[in-house]
């Protein structure tokens, strides 16, 4: 086991998670604007917290593997630059909407939509990078390159439709839309069906028993959602981002212990000696911090409604 | 030290100062507000104003687009960072550098969690000095990520806990001998925390103060000078304090200067020969290797080298091949910094003697009307501060280790990518100040309704 990858990984898990959970959210403002306000309710407190956990991934991975800082970099710039500018996008168009109260072109309504399209179109962009990195598709390891040609292929394809099922099929559980609570089986098994495809278009060796555990994790949300009785269990947001963290966490086969399309041994490149203690002793006070600050939080989260004091 | 104005590395250079300019903008109004933010609650609940608790609302709302924006921003730096800079992230990340980085985001989630328990619970707390509380814990989260951040630049100027001979023997590939948390205490670490702080609080502070000053004179609306005044009482109070510590920690920071970076030293004061008894220079320029034009103080610049480090012979450039020598225009936007940080000095002297004759200097048209332009100073006072910073430790990235030239990625590829990322920012910050003004504009409307 290679603790510093299980802390970097976990980070991401909890970070795709909360950036799934808000892409749900950003779908449903875009098409369903007039029920904003159940969508809005989850999304407004939490979206700088997905950028706070999108920071630890970046620097628990820089902390984790100084040697891929480059080629990784340099292979990804392209997609990397326009996840920045949709990142500021982002961030700045919530931000301004959260508050703003006088009408005109820059109103409510299109700065969440312009945030919801940022983050769509973002969260495609990751699903690019992350094919990437499981499969290896558009990647020239020797040359340090990237090209969108080579990553065109049905491994690639079938990863980001079955990964976009999944996440429309739990978006009715999350935000409790018993309106659609028959599509959540179909779709969320459709979805799961084609991830597990995709994983074998790319490599046979992505399939191991573990895969089991995200699967039946995933399949167990939707089923409980069909039943009234046991739908408030997976409707209670916390438990449901605790859920869809654990799912991903569990998806770590695909990249350990090794990544871009089996080419990569994550233990090779992780950092040891000196660093390894730093990175732990790190992450142990952080913890600390981290677990403080949420125990906080929930036990203020308890008593009253979020949403920005108007 | 000479760079083909038109070549990628000066590009690159542009591109990243361009960037840390813009970010710096939005980081000085950020720990500014925060607090002020926890000041003005503060005052409301043991004052029981409410003028002061509408206007504590109504500024931590800025606050979320002030922190969204520059959070996302930073992200964006420390990616760059890695695009435009690979030998030297690639050292961060081998060695206490990156320690200092994974502190700065822990602190990020004390500050993050508690923001959002201040502004979307405000009113879920049984009791105010509760919620006040925590308030400052998003001000010990803000202080501690700028911490962090300034020990890295410190750790730039004096690089520490690796093998330095080792590493440059190995053609930059080996790093040994690591003591990551040497990092955390580097020799100049302790001077810079305390001037780039305290700069960083006085120009938000400024610029922030601007802003009331001109709605306060513009504003005819009794209740809306009343808040705009109370804003101001707060502000120049703090911007009082923060000038005094700026003047004292500049001090600091030049007897580190003397000490750790000689060099620097002695492009900053225009030392072109070493010496005893050296003046201050002001406004001059090295030609033919002497220093000529402008004005001198007489041994002002060994007396107070004396008083902050006892050190009474000071360096000269001559002392350092001229390949490793800073541009020495530094030594003009040194003479900036410190003349206009003077005439900042001043106006806060005003201010101060109003303050204490209970003249009310927060209402003064007059003191408002000068507030305005001397917040545009204290902006550009502190660009040059950093920009003096920066560009003195040049050639060096990592002072005495390696070059910029050797860490910079001169890839064509980057040209294009980096005119977006240029142009993205001159949209997003006035953007971002135009949306300050009018989340605040708009909730006072509401409140006043």
């Amino acid at each position: 086991m290679n603790g510093i990858f299980e802390v970097n990984y976990a980070a991401f898990s909890v970070f795709a998670a909360l950036l799934i959970t808000e892409i749900m959210g950003a779908v449903g403002l875009l098409i369903a604007w007039p029920s904003r306000s159940k969508i809005l309710d989850y999304i407004v407190p939490v979206w700088e917290v997905t950028g706070t956990f999108g920071a630890l991934w970046v620097v628990t991975g820089d902390f984790a593997y100084p040697a891929l800082l480059v080629p990784v970099s340099s292979i990804f710039t392209p997609l990397l630059i326009v996840f920045l500018i949709l990142w500021v996008a982002r961030g700045a168009s919530i931000s301004f909407a959260e508050f703003i109260t006088k009408r005109g072109w820059f109103d409510e309504e299109r700065l969440y939509k312009s945030y919801a399209a940022s983050t769509i179109v973002l969260g495609l962009i990751v699903l690019v990078l992350l094919s990437s990195l499981v499969g290896g598709q558009g990647v020239n390891l020797t040359t340090g390159s990237f090209s969108l040609v080579s990553w065109t292929t049905a491994g690639s394809i079938v990863f980001i439709i079955g990964t976009l099922l999944v996440a429309v099929g739990l978006a009715p559980v999350l935000f409790d839309l018993s309106a659609l609570r028959n599509l959540t089986i179909p779709l969320t098994g459709l979805g799961v069906a084609l991830s597990v495809l995709s994983y074998l278009l790319m490599s046979a060796g992505l399939i191991t028993p573990w895969m089991a555990v995200p699967v039946l994790l995933t399949l167990a949300v939707g089923a409980l959602y069909t039943r009234q009785r046991t739908s408030r269990i997976v409707t209670n947001k916390a438990a449901f981002l605790a859920v869809l963290s654990i799912i991903i966490f569990s998806l770590q086969p695909l990249v350990y212990p090794k990544a871009i399309g089996q080419a990569l041994s994550i233990d090779a490149v992780t950092t040891t000696g000196a660093m390894a203690d730093a990175f732990f002793s790190i992450t142990v006070v952080g913890g600390l911090l981290l677990v403080l600050m949420v125990s906080l939080y929930v036990l203020v989260a308890m008593r009253g409604p979020s949403g920005p004091d108007l | 030290m000479s760079v083909d104005p038109g070549s990628m590395l000066s590009f690159v250079r542009f591109l990243f100062a361009f960037t840390i300019g813009s970010h710096i903008l939005l980081v000085s109004t950020s720990i500014s507000l925060i607090l002020l933010v926890s000041i003005t609650e503060f005052l409301a609940i043991c004052k029981h104003d409410p003028t002061y608790d509408a206007l504590a609302r109504k500024l931590s709302k800025v606050f979320v687009i002030s922190f969204g924006v520059g959070t996302a921003s930073g992200i964006v730096m420390a990616v760059e960072l890695v695009g435009l800079f690979p030998s030297f992230m690639t050292l961060v990340a081998s060695t206490g550098a990156m320690a200092l980085l994974y502190a700065e985001v822990s602190a990020f989630f004390v500050e993050v969690l508690a923001l959002v328990l201040y502004v979307y619970y405000w009113n879920s707390f049984r009791g105010r000095y509760s919620h006040w509380a925590v308030s400052l814990f998003i001000v010990i989260g803000t202080l501690a990520s700028a911490v962090f951040i300034t020990m890295v630049n410190a750790w730039m100027n004096t690089p520490n806990g690796f093998d330095v001979s080792a590493f440059i023997g190995s053609g930059f590939k080996t790093v040994t001998d690591v003591e990551p948390f040497a990092a955390f205490l580097t020799s100049s670490a302790a001077a810079q925390i305390f001037h780039v702080l305290v700069t960083t609080l006085f120009a938000g502070t400024m610029v922030i103060g601007a802003y009331f000053a001109y709605w306060f004179v513009k504003s005819g609306n009794a209740e809306e000078k009343a808040m705009y005044s109370r804003a101001l009482k707060i502000l120049g109070a703090m911007a009082i304090v923060t000038i005094i510590l700026s003047g004292i920690s500049g001090s600091e920071e030049m007897g580190s200067l003397l000490v750790n970076q000689p060099l620097k030293y002695a492009a900053l004061d225009g030392n072109v020969v070493p010496g005893t008894n050296l003046p201050d220079r002001f406004f001059g320029s090295v030609v033919n290797g002497s220093y000529v034009g402008g004005f001198s103080v007489p041994g002002m610049q060994a007396l107070l080298a004396k008083f902050e480090t006892g050190v009474t012979t000071l360096p000269g450039l001559s002392q350092f091949p001229a390949n490793t020598w800073p541009p020495l225009f530094v030594n003009t936007t040194f003479n900036v910094m410190t003349v206009g940080g003077l005439a900042l000095g001043l106006f806060m002297f005003v201010f101060f003697i109003s303050f204490a004759r209970k003249r009310r200097p927060y209402e003064s048209r007059r003191l408002l009307y000068i507030w305005i332009p001397a917040a545009i100073l204290a902006v550009m006072v502190y660009q040059l501060g950093w920009a003096t910073d920066e560009v003195g430790r040049q050639p060096w990235i990592v002072y005495n280790v390696m070059t910029v030239a050797q860490a910079a990625n001169t890839s064509d590829a980057l040209l294009i990518p980096g005119i977006v990322i240029v142009l993205f920012y001159l949209a997003v910050i006035p953007t971002t100040f135009y949306f300050y003004s009018r989340i605040f504009q708009g909730s006072k409307k509401e409140a006043t309704a």
